[in-house]
C-alpha cells in the first residue's frame, strides 16, 4: 500500500521525522557508540526528532544484560552529551527501548534476528533497520556476512548500513570492502560517514556557491589565480597512534576530508540538492583531477613528520617519541601537494592542499585567491599595500567568510590598503550547532544520502592518493621533519614558492 | 512620563544625530573590546520594530531583543506611544543604545527608542522609516491588541514584511481574531502574519503529526471520530478565551478538510462543545475543556486526545502535559491497550523563545493563515 504524504506535516516549522525504525549498533559497547552515537541519539530524543516508535539494539561480543547496558550508556551519555545535565525522564523513556544482544556465540546472529522480530512485532513496526558498523574495519566482513546469512536485512521495511571511515587503506581494500557490503546491501543502502560533511559550515559551501548569483561567475580559471585548502590541527596523535602510525596524514585526512573539500569547492552546480545529483558532480570533478605521476611526486608533494617543539607555550614531544609509535617510524604527519583539475572551468589553476598535526593553530579553511586587477591604474607607490582579492571560507573555528579588497586610506592623496570584510557565521546566526553525528544519523534514518560518500567517490579518491603513497614508500623521497608549532617543513614553502606564490597564514 | 536614560540611552535630536551617536557607541565598544583582546562584529540580519503603549511592555521587549541579539542580530526600534488622550508626553523623542546580552558581546545589537505622544498618529511612520536599515526584512511586533481602525496602524503595517501579535494578550480574542484574519487577507503577497499563540503550538503540532508519520497509523487520520483539547485556567476559574486550543482545532480542520457543522457554543461543564464534519459527511464532536493546572500560563494547552475508528478498532492518540513539570507524555492506545508511550521535554516557552522562532521565518506561514481562517469560520 502506498501512503500519501502526512497532511499535518506541512508549513515552515515542522521538521521531517524519520519513519519508525530500529538502529542496530555493532560494536554497541565500544568507544564510538559511547562517545558519539548514544549522545547523538539522546540529543535527538531531546529535540523530539526521533519517530514515535524507535528501537536501539546494541550488539557486541561481550555478554551483557539490557539493564547493565543501559547503565553503561547512561554513564557515557552523562559524560559526553553536548547538553548537560541529563534529563532523566527523557533518558528513561528513551532507554526503555534500548536493548542488547550478544553476538559472541555461534548462535548470536540468530538470537539477534529473533530479538529484532519480537521487539518490532510488539510495537507493530514494519522492520525498518539501520545497521551501524561501529567496529574496527576488520570486523566489517564477518558482520555483513552474519547479517546476510541470517536474513536480518530482509524485512517488510527498508534496511541500510552505515560504515565509518577508513573505507579501506588503498584502492584494492576499498573495492574489497564495497564488494563485501554489496553481498547483502545495494549501493543505495550503503551510507559511508565522513563526519566532515555533517558540519554546518561544510554544507554552507554549497549554499554560498549555489544560492548566490554573484560568486559563481567568478569561480573559474579566468578570475581565480589559485586555491589553497588547509586542514591544520594542533593535536598530535594522542591515543590514536596505533591506527595513525599505519595510516599517516595522507590516509587519515587527504584521501577523505581534503579531497572532499576540494570537490565541494570545485564541482559544477548540481541539478538539485539531492543525493545522486550532488554526488554525481563530486565524482565528475574528482575524476578530472590530474593524477600525480610517480616521477612528479617529488616536485608536487611534500610530506613531513613533526619534531619536538612548542604548542601554545607548552613543550611537546616529537612524533617518534610518542607512545605506540615506532622510534624509526616513517609515517607522515604533514602533507602538502599541488593538484590541477583538467576540465573547462579549472584548466591551469593550481589547488594547493595541506594538512598537518602539531601546527601552530587549529584551522580549516579554503582560500580562493583571485587574479590581480588587469591594469594598474594607481601608481606603484600608492598601491604598495594592495594584495590580491581573496575570498576565504573558514570551516573551523570561527566559521565564516571573509573577502579581502583594496580600499583608500583616509587621508589626502591616494594610498591603498587591503581590508577584510568579515562575515562571521556564528555572529549572524548564533545557535548551538548540532553535532555532526546528529545530522548524519538523522539523515541516514530518513534515507537522505547527500552528505555520505558514494563508492565511486571513495575509489576515485584512493586512485589519486595511492600512487603518491607508493612513491613515498619506494623510498626515493625525503621525509623532512618540522618543529611542532611551525607551519610544516621548509620544503612545503619551496613547493609553492616555485610557482611564485606563498602559503597563507590561516 | 520621563524616559529613563539608563535604560534607553542618551537622547538624540534627530535621525542624523542618532546615527552619529550609534557610530560613536560602536567605536567605543570596539575599542573597549580590543583592549580585552576580542572583537565586536557589527552584523544585522533584520529590522525589528516593536510597538508598545506601556512602558513595562517596551522594557520587556527591549530586554528580550537584547538577549536574542547573539542569534538574531538586529536593529531594534522600540516605538513607545501613549494611549490616545494621554498627556504623559507632548513631543516625539529618540534615544539610542547598544545593549549588552548577558555577558556576551561578540555582536552588538542596536536599540533605538522612539517615544511619542498619544496623538502622534500618522507622524509615527515617518519617524520610523529613516531608522530602518536598508535591504533587510522588517518584523513588526505589536505588544497589545492592535488598533485595527487607526490610520497609524495601517501606516506601520505598510513597512512590515512580518507582523507579529500575541492573541493570548487580547482582551476580546473572539472579536479581534476576526480582524487579524482580515489583516492576513489584505496582506497577501506583501506581508505575513503570525501569532505567538500559534508559535506556542509548534511542539504540539509536531507531536500530533508524529503519530501519523507511522504508516500503520496514518489511515486513522481519515477516520477521526472525536477530538478533546484541554486548556489551562487559574484556580478561581476566571473566564479565559481558549483561543490557543481553538487554533489547534482550526489547524486540524484546515489540514484535514473538516467544515464547521455548528457555531461555537459554551458548554454547561465549562469550555466549549461543538461539532465539525469530515469530508465524508461524518460528524466529529469537538470538546474544548478548561483545566486547572499549576505551572502553566492561562490559555496554554494542557492535553489533547484524538479518537479514531477504523476496521472495527478504536484508536486513541493522546498527548498529556504533566502538571507542574516540563514534560509531555504521548501515548497510543488501540482497543484499550497501550501500544507505546514516550516522555519528551516540553517546557513553557519564554517570550524570547517565541520571538526567536518567529524571526527565523521570513515568508508567510500559510498553514497558520489557513488555521486562523478555519477558526474564524467556526465563530
Amino acid at each position: 500500500m502506498t501512503l500519501t504524504a502526512n497532511p499535518l506535516r506541512a508549513g515552515p516549522r515542522l521538521s521531517r521525522i524519520p519513519e519508525p525504525s530500529t538502529l542496530v549498533i555493532f560494536g554497541g559497547s565500544g568507544d564510538l557508540s559511547a562517545r558519539k552515537l548514544m549522545p547523538a541519539l539522546y540529543n535527538l530524543a531531546l529535540q523530539r526528532l526521533l519517530p514515535p516508535t524507535f528501537l536501539v539494539v546494541g550488539t557486541a561480543r561481550a555478554q551483557l544484560a539490557d539493564a547493565l547496558f543501559r547503565d553503561e550508556l547512561h554513564k557515557a551519555v552523562s559524560e559526553f552529551s553536548r547538553t548537560k545535565p541529563i534529563n532523566e525522564e527523557v533518558w528513561r523513556s528513551f532507554a526503555d527501548h534500548v536493548h542488547y544482544v550478544s553476538t559472541g556465540t555461534s548462535g548470536g546472529y540468530g538470537v539477534l534476528g529473533d530479538t529484532l522480530n519480537r521487539l518490532e512485532g510488539e510495537l507493530g513496526m514494519p522492520g525498518n533497520r539501520l545497521f551501524y558498523l561501529a567496529t574496527p574495519p576488520s570486523a566489517y566482513g564477518p558482520i555483513v556476512h552474519g547479517i546476510g546469512a541470517h536474513g536480518l536485512a530482509r524485512t517488510n521495511g527498508w534496511s541500510r548500513v552505515v560504515v565509518e571511515k577508513p573505507f579501506g587503506n588503498d584502492l584494492a581494500s576499498a573495492v574489497d570492502l564495497s564488494e563485501k557490503l554489496h553481498e547483502v546491501f545495494r549501493e543505495d543502502q550503503v551510507f559511508r560517514i565522513d563526519h566532515y560533511l555533517g558540519k554546518e559550515t561544510v554544507q554552507n559551501i554549497l549554499v554560498l556557491r549555489f544560492a548566490n548569483a554573484i560568486f559563481e561567475p567568478l569561480w573559474t580559471r579566468q578570475y581565480v589565480d589559485h586555491v589553497q585548502i588547509t586542514v591544520a590541527e594542533t593535536l598530535g596523535v594522542e591515543e590514536r597512534a596505533g591506527y595513525y602510525d599505519h595510516a599517516g596524514a595522507s590516509r587519515d585526512v587527504v584521501q577523505n576530508h581534503l579531497l572532499q573539500l576540494m570537490a565541494l569547492v570545485a564541482m559544477e552546480p548540481p541539478i538539485a540538492f539531492d543525493a545522486n545529483a550532488v554526488r554525481d558532480e563530486k565524482v565528475k570533478v574528482l575524476r578530472a583531477i590530474r593524477p600525480i605521476a610517480t616521477d612528479d611526486v617529488p616536485n608536487t608533494t611534500v610530506r613531513g613528520q613533526y619534531a619536538p617543539g612548542f604548542i601554545e607555550g607548552m613543550a611537546v614531544r616529537g612524533y617518534r617519541e610518542e607512545d605506540d609509535v615506532a622510534p624509526n617510524s616513517t609515517t607522515e604527519t604533514y602533507v602538502a601537494m599541488r593538484l590541477f583539475i583538467d576540465n573547462w572551468r579549472w584548466e591551469g589553476t593550481p589547488f594547493y592542499l595541506r594538512t598537518g598535526k602539531r601546527m601552530p593553530k587549529r584551522s580549516t579553511e579554503i582560500a580562493i585567491q583571485f587574479r590581480s586587477a588587469p591594469h594598474q591604474v594607481f601608481s606603484r607607490e600608492s598601491a604598495a599595500g594592495l594584495e590580491p582579492n581573496t575570498l576565504v571560507l573558514r570551516i573551523q573555528p570561527d566559521e565564516g567568510i571573509s573577502l579581502k579588497f583594496g580600499a583608500k586610506v583616509p587621508v589626502q592623496g591616494i594610498r591603498i590598503r587591503s581590508v577584510n570584510m568579515d562575515f562571521v557565521y556564528g555572529a549572524s546566526f548564533m545557535v548551538d550547532a548540532p553535532d555532526a553525528y546528529e545530522t548524519l544519523i538523522l539523515d541516514a534514518l530518513r534515507g537522505d544520502a547527500t552528505l555520505f560518500t558514494r563508492r565511486d567517490e571513495v575509489e576515485q579518491q584512493w586512485r589519486l592518493v595511492d600512487p603518491i603513497i607508493d612513491a613515498w614508500r619506494a623510498g626515493q623521497i625525503d621525509l623532512p621533519t618540522y618543529a611542532s608549532g611551525s607551519w610544516g617543513p621548509t620544503e612545503a614553502d619551496l613547493l609553492i614558492a616555485r610557482d611564485g606564490r606563498t602559503w597563507r597564514q590561516p | 512620563m520621563v524616559v529613563d536614560n539608563v535604560i534607553w540611552g542618551a537622547p538624540a535630536s534627530g535621525v542624523s544625530a542618532l546615527e552619529r551617536e550609534l557610530a560613536r557607541l560602536r567605536r567605543a565598544r570596539s575599542a573597549h573590546a580590543s583592549e580585552q583582546g576580542h572583537t565586536v562584529a557589527r552584523a544585522s540580519v533584520l529590522n525589528l520594530v516593536v510597538f508598545a503603549t506601556r512602558e513595562v511592555h517596551a522594557k520587556r521587549a527591549a530586554r528580550t531583543i537584547a538577549d536574542l541579539s547573539q542569534r538574531h542580530p538586529s536593529r531594534a526600534i522600540v516605538v513607545w506611544v501613549d494611549r490616545p488622550g494621554s498627556t504623559a508626553t507632548d513631543r516625539l523623542a529618540m534615544h539610542c543604545d547598544l545593549p549588552r546580552a548577558d555577558g556576551r558581546e561578540q555582536v552588538s545589537c542596536e536599540q533605538i527608542l522612539v517615544r511619542a505622544p498619544g496623538d502622534a498618529g500618522a507622524r509615527l511612520a515617518s519617524a520610523v522609516i529613516p531608522l530602518l536599515l536598508p535591504d533587510l526584512p522588517v518584523f513588526l511586533w505589536w505588544t497589545d491588541t492592535p488598533p485595527f481602525d487607526a490610520p497609524h496602524f495601517d501606516a506601520m503595517l505598510e513597512l512590515a514584511d512580518r507582523f507579529i501579535i500575541d492573541s493570548a494578550d487580547f482582551a476580546r480574542p473572539e472579536l479581534s481574531l476576526k480582524r487579524v484574519r482580515e489583516v492576513c487577507a489584505r496582506g497577501s503577497g506583501r506581508y505575513g502574519v503570525t501569532d505567538f499563540n500559534w508559535t506556542r503550538l509548534t511542539p504540539w503540532r509536531d507531536l500530533v503529526s508524529a503519530f501519523f508519520d507511522v504508516p500503520a497509523w496514518r489511515p486513522y487520520l481519515d477516520s477521526i471520530t472525536g477530538v478533546r483539547v484541554g486548556f489551562t485556567v487559574d484556580a478561581d476559574g476566571r473566564e479565559v478565551h481558549p483561543s490557543q486550543a481553538l487554533l489547534l482545532v482550526g489547524w486540524l480542520a484546515s489540514r484535514l478538510g473538516w467544515l464547521a457543522a455548528q457555531s461555537l457554543a459554551p458548554s454547561e461543564a465549562g469550555g466549549m462543545l461543538f461539532s465539525m464534519t469530515r469530508g465524508d459527511g461524518t460528524r466529529i464532536p469537538v470538546r474544548v475543556r478548561p483545566r486547572f493546572e499549576r505551572g502553566l500560563e492561562e490559555g496554554d494547552l494542557s492535553g489533547l486526545r484524538i479518537q479514531a475508528t477504523r476496521d472495527g478498532k478504536l484508536a486513541e492518540f493522546v498527548v498529556k502535559r504533566a502538571a507542574g513539570n516540563a514534560h509531555v507524555t504521548t501515548s497510543v492506545i488501540i482497543d484499550g491497550s497501550l501500544v507505546t508511550e514516550r516522555v519528551m521535554p516540553l517546557s513553557a516557552p519564554r517570550v524570547g523563545d517565541l520571538l526567536g522562532e518567529e524571526l527565523t521565518i521570513v515568508a508567510s506561514d500559510h498553514v497558520y493563515e489557513d488555521a486562523l481562517a478555519a477558526l474564524v469560520a467556526l465563530s
